[in-house]
């Protein structure tokens, strides 16, 4: 059984179906949307069994011969780094389909484009062969840019077309690192295999690793967001619908991380070494800046995006720390905040539904009136500012811990950005859930039964992972540990 | 005369083009819509003969001014599949006279038989007659809608410019004649020299007009605006491969440009034509020039495969020009339904055409992506290709400004999915769609979706091709 091709593909097929389907039945079209992400959730679960903690070899591999004459192949498989990742989009695509149930204009088209961004995700976090990859890798734009272009806020036109042209921009260098890789492979033909070409990398010099580096880098830094090339993330996340936002803050930042990890590190292992001084800092600039940015929105979507620039620096910050613990962290950091921030928007996004604002200054004392939207928000934004208990602490700890061994300055001074986003959650929870209540907002309705059903599962597994982290620890670790060749 | 018979193929061609403007005379008007149909399935019949025969090692050879090889065949097929396709869009063309069908496919027919004479040629006497046998045709067709100035302008125009280039052609050819004492195009006959090169560089230049590559390509807006869009159509796709082709023939294969010092000129000129082409393309709001462009633009994309010279630049040439085809085409049938409709080829004449027509709206927008290099669509994989010669060689400059262009491409395409997918229809007018728009269409979008998700046969059969005979 094909089951990552299963995973990836069924939304693929489901796609297809909605584009059958008469435009009027809207139900329809949601049933096939949901039957189909869902089949791509069970099949990712029903790989949990089978896949084995103790190894860091791909497993579920997948391989033919695609393009023969130029060696591109089919070559999917996953490991303890990718597995995760894969669960996390398959888990947050259908929680996102929950919160698009709300979406009245276009439904068919919707759905068709949601879809295919899915696939485009799932393909990204599978694929082993760097042709494939990134064919998955650009399938995401296109849908990601009516996405946000038809179904996003008051400048969503703007905000869609800088998301694409930022977003290929950084690709195009990546294809060019690729393409220089592939004919830096040695053997009896040349291969865009990662794994192969993994094992050519001692016989590359520094100055071609530095360079494909920079390449590869530039690419996977616009999609992380680091800085200085987060500027399209503010605009694109506030613009783009709720559920958008979630996928885009859930998984398509992890693609950048995970791209930085897979490919950079183990594809121009010099190169990256090289740029770790520089890569410090910019995580530390992701931090702070990202933190500081937050503190000063007055806007809760926009608040939050910021607050993705920063929870992204933690994880450049360990991975920056080259030590297990640091690269745990990055990853666990990368399903957290999946689920955290995930959540945040959806809570925006509750609120706005509503009350058609967003100004954090125009609520105040909404406890008393929505008890539990305060309970799931009040419980959502401290996993964010990481305290102890829930998911949040455990990643940043593990980022701090394992950047603190080789980068005591700049550790220290990343503190900071923990302490600003403590202020800026903690800010916004005064002034919309405490203080005097509002009376513009007596008849604010509490949650919907559909919002619970979207939130509570990620407010659930945040306290789980933050009680019991050990289980997805264990999905990584070896694979983790193998990496960093200890 | 030796070997005439391998050009049997593009003569019975020009013959069936000229009974068909014999035909024109005796066949009443409103039946001359028949002769569109006798024109198309004459280039059907000839492309599948040449499609069915290329295998065959009989029909390859070398004769006095010619030779057939498997990649002038492949050529061949681009040109005839670009011919039988603008005549099906030509007969949903309501705006061409009917009385004139038979000189109107004729001429289509003549202009395609000169390419496939041009792509065969090893003498320059034989490119200069097939070249301009191509473009007074050409200049016919492009001013075709008398009742129009623009198309009077565009035609007029096309004509200026394609005298002087022709004349830049021949002085480049006369000072290779003084320089060899023979216009055969071969590398034994020749002394490297200053006159030479000059001769060379001219030649290129005369090339570079068909080709529309910078600084000749200024003609290329005005003509193709006016132009009967099956004819523009036409005249973006096929004359420009043809060249390429015969470029190919002689800059690749005569004449190593390594050899001659002509890869930085080569490279410069693809740089250029890119970056004038997709920067101009973004202020356009007619949608015809902004494909006229584009269509620059692409050529310059070609052109780096043959500024990198080797054999892995040229089957990117190869793979990218029958790529080009089906994406060309298809974007140009969709904008023909849709400006024939309106009235108007301006940019909002595609205001919410999704809500109107989603499935012309997907396939014109499969049709820019492929155009943009956005995987998975066949034209990825022909700029991967030829992008990938350009690393190979390690013309990194080359290969960047190329993906960079790249970029700025899908700013002016997306323009147009902006305004199909994001605005609101701006009046109820139906939008009929002929049944061969339709059948065109669904060719291309087909091709452009098979190729890029599956390009090995199409690879394949490029590297079966590359042979070219001295």
């Amino acid at each position: 059984m094909n089951m990552l091709s299963l995973v990836t593909f069924a939304p693929l097929a489901g796609a297809l179906i909605i584009l059958c389907i008469p435009k009027e039945k809207e139900k329809a079209i949601q049933a096939v949307a949901f039957l189909f992400a869902g089949i791509s959730l069970i099949a990712s679960l029903a790989m949990l069994p089978g896949f084995s903690r103790g190894t860091h070899e791909m497993q579920f591999v997948e391989r033919f011969a695609w393009i023969p004459s130029f060696g591109v192949q089919y070559f999917m498989g996953v490991d303890g780094l990718s597995y995760p990742l894969v669960l996390l989009t398959t888990f947050m695509s259908v929680i996102a389909l929950v919160g698009s149930l709300g979406i009245e204009k276009r439904v068919k088209e919707y759905f068709f484009w949601f879809l295919v961004l899915e696939v485009g995700m799932l393909g990204v976090f599978c694929a082993l062969d760097l042709i494939l990859f990134y064919v998955f890798w650009e399938l995401t734009l296109v849908p990601m840019y009516f996405l946000i272009g038809v179904w996003g806020g008051p400048r969503k036109e703007f905000a869609a077309i800088k998301f694409f042209l930022y977003t290929l921009t950084g690709s195009v260098f990546m294809l060019l690192a690729i393409l220089a890789l592939y004919f830096a492979s040695t053997g009896p033909a040349h291969t865009f295999d990662m794994l192969e070409l993994a094992k050519m990398t001692g016989g590359w010099d520094r100055h071609f690793q530095i360079l494909v580096f920079l390449g590869l880098y530039f690419g996977m830094a616009i999609k992380v967001p680091a800085f200085p090339f987060h500027t399209w993330l503010p605009l694109a996340h506030v613009e783009a619908p709720t559920a958008i936002s979630v996928i885009l803050a859930a998984v398509l930042l992890k693609m950048g991380v995970y791209g930085l990890l897979r490919i950079s590190y183990s594809l121009a292992p010099l190169g990256f070494q090289w740029f770790l001084p520089a890569l410090i800092v910019i995580a530390v600039i992701n931090i702070v800046y990202g933190a500081l940015c937050a503190m000063a929105q007055t806007d809760m979507k926009k608040m939050v995006a910021y607050s993705s620039v920063n929870h992204m620096g933690y994880c450049l910050l360990g991975i920056a720390g080259m030590t297990t613990a640091g690269f745990t962290g990055a990853v666990f950091q990368m399903l957290t905040h999946g689920i955290i921030t995930g959540a945040l928007f959806l809570l925006v996004g509750v609120i706005y539904d509503r009350a058609h604002t967003r100004d954090i200054s125009a609520f105040g004392g909404l406890a008393v009136k929505l008890p539990v939207y305060a309970a799931l928000m009040s419980l959502t934004c401290f996993a964010s500012l990481g305290l102890p208990g829930l998911a949040g602490f455990i990643g940043e700890f593990l980022c701090f811990l394992g950047a603190f061994q080789a980068w005591k300055l700049a550790a220290t001074i990343s503190v900071l950005g923990i302490i600003a986003t403590a202020a800026f959650f903690l800010r916004m929870m005064q002034k919309v859930f405490l203080g005097k209540f509002n009376e513009k907002w007596a008849d604010l309705p509490d949650m919907t039964a559909r919002e619970l059903i979207s939130i509570v599962p990620l407010a659930a597994l945040t306290v789980l992972f933050g009680v019991y982290p050990k289980w997805p620890l264990d999905l990584m670790n070896v694979t983790l540990t193998h990496m960093l060749g200890k | 005369m030796n070997n005439l018979r391998l050009l049997l193929p593009e003569t019975v061609l020009a013959t069936l083009a000229l009974v068909i403007a014999f035909a024109d005379l005796v066949v009443p008007a409103k039946r001359a819509r028949v002769l569109y149909h006798l024109a198309w399935l004459s280039a059907a019949g000839v492309l599948a003969w040449i499609a069915f025969t290329m295998g065959d090692a009989s029909t390859h050879g070398v004769g006095t001014l010619w030779s057939v090889d498997p990649f002038s065949q492949f050529f061949k097929l681009t040109t005839l599949l670009t011919c039988v396709l603008c005549l099906l869009l030509g007969l949903d063309y309501a705006e061409l006279p009917e009385n004139q069908a038979g000189t109107f496919s004729a001429l289509m027919l003549l202009s395609t038989a000169g390419l496939m004479y041009l792509v065969s040629a090893t003498d320059l006497l034989l490119i200069f007659v097939a070249l301009e046998l191509v473009s007074i045709s050409s200049f016919i067709l492009a001013g075709f809608e008398r009742g129009n100035p623009k198309s009077n302008e565009g035609s007029m125009k096309y004509f200026l410019f394609g005298a002087f280039s022709s004349a830049v052609m021949v002085f480049g050819i006369s000072l290779y004649f003084g320089a060899t004492g023979t216009t055969h195009l071969a590398a034994s006959a020749a002394a490297p020299g200053p006159m030479l090169i000059l001769g060379l560089v001219l030649i290129l230049l005369g090339f570079g007009f068909k080709a529309s590559l910078a600084p000749m390509h200024f003609w290329v807006p005005d003509a193709y605006e006016g132009a009967p869009t099956p004819v523009t159509t036409f005249l973006s796709v096929a004359p420009k491969l043809a060249t390429f082709a015969a470029l190919a023939r002689v800059f690749g294969a005569i004449f190593p440009l390594q050899a001659y010092d002509l890869t930085l000129l080569f490279s410069i000129m693809a740089a250029l034509t890119m970056t004038i082409g997709n920067f101009t393309a973004m202020f356009q709001t007619d949608v015809k020039r902004l494909l006229a462009y584009s269509s620059i633009a692409q050529a310059g994309y070609l052109l780096i495969g043959l500024a990198v010279g080797t054999p892995l630049g040229r089957e990117g040439v190869m793979l990218y020009s029958f790529v080009y085809v089906a994406m060309n085409v298809g974007a140009f049938a969709v904008v023909q339904a849709v400006g024939s409709a309106k009235g108007s080829y301006d940019l909002s004449a595609f205001d919410g055409l999704c809500k109107r027509r989603l499935g012309l709206s997907l396939s014109l927008m499969f049709c820019l992506l492929s155009l943009a290099g956005i995987p998975p669509l066949a034209g990825f994989m022909g700029k991967l290709y030829i992008f990938s010669a350009a690393v190979q060689t390690g013309q990194w400059w080359l290969a960047v400004v190329g993906v960079l262009n790249s970029v700025v491409s899908v700013y002016y395409y997306f323009a147009i999915a902006h305004r199909m997918f994001f605005k609101e229809p701006s009046d109820d007018a139906a939008i009929p769609v002929g049944a061969y728009i339709y059948g065109g269409v669904a060719v291309a979008v087909v091709g452009v979706l098979l190729f890029g998700v599956n390009p090995e046969p199409l690879i394949a059969g490029v590297r079966a091709s590359t042979q070219i005979l001295p």
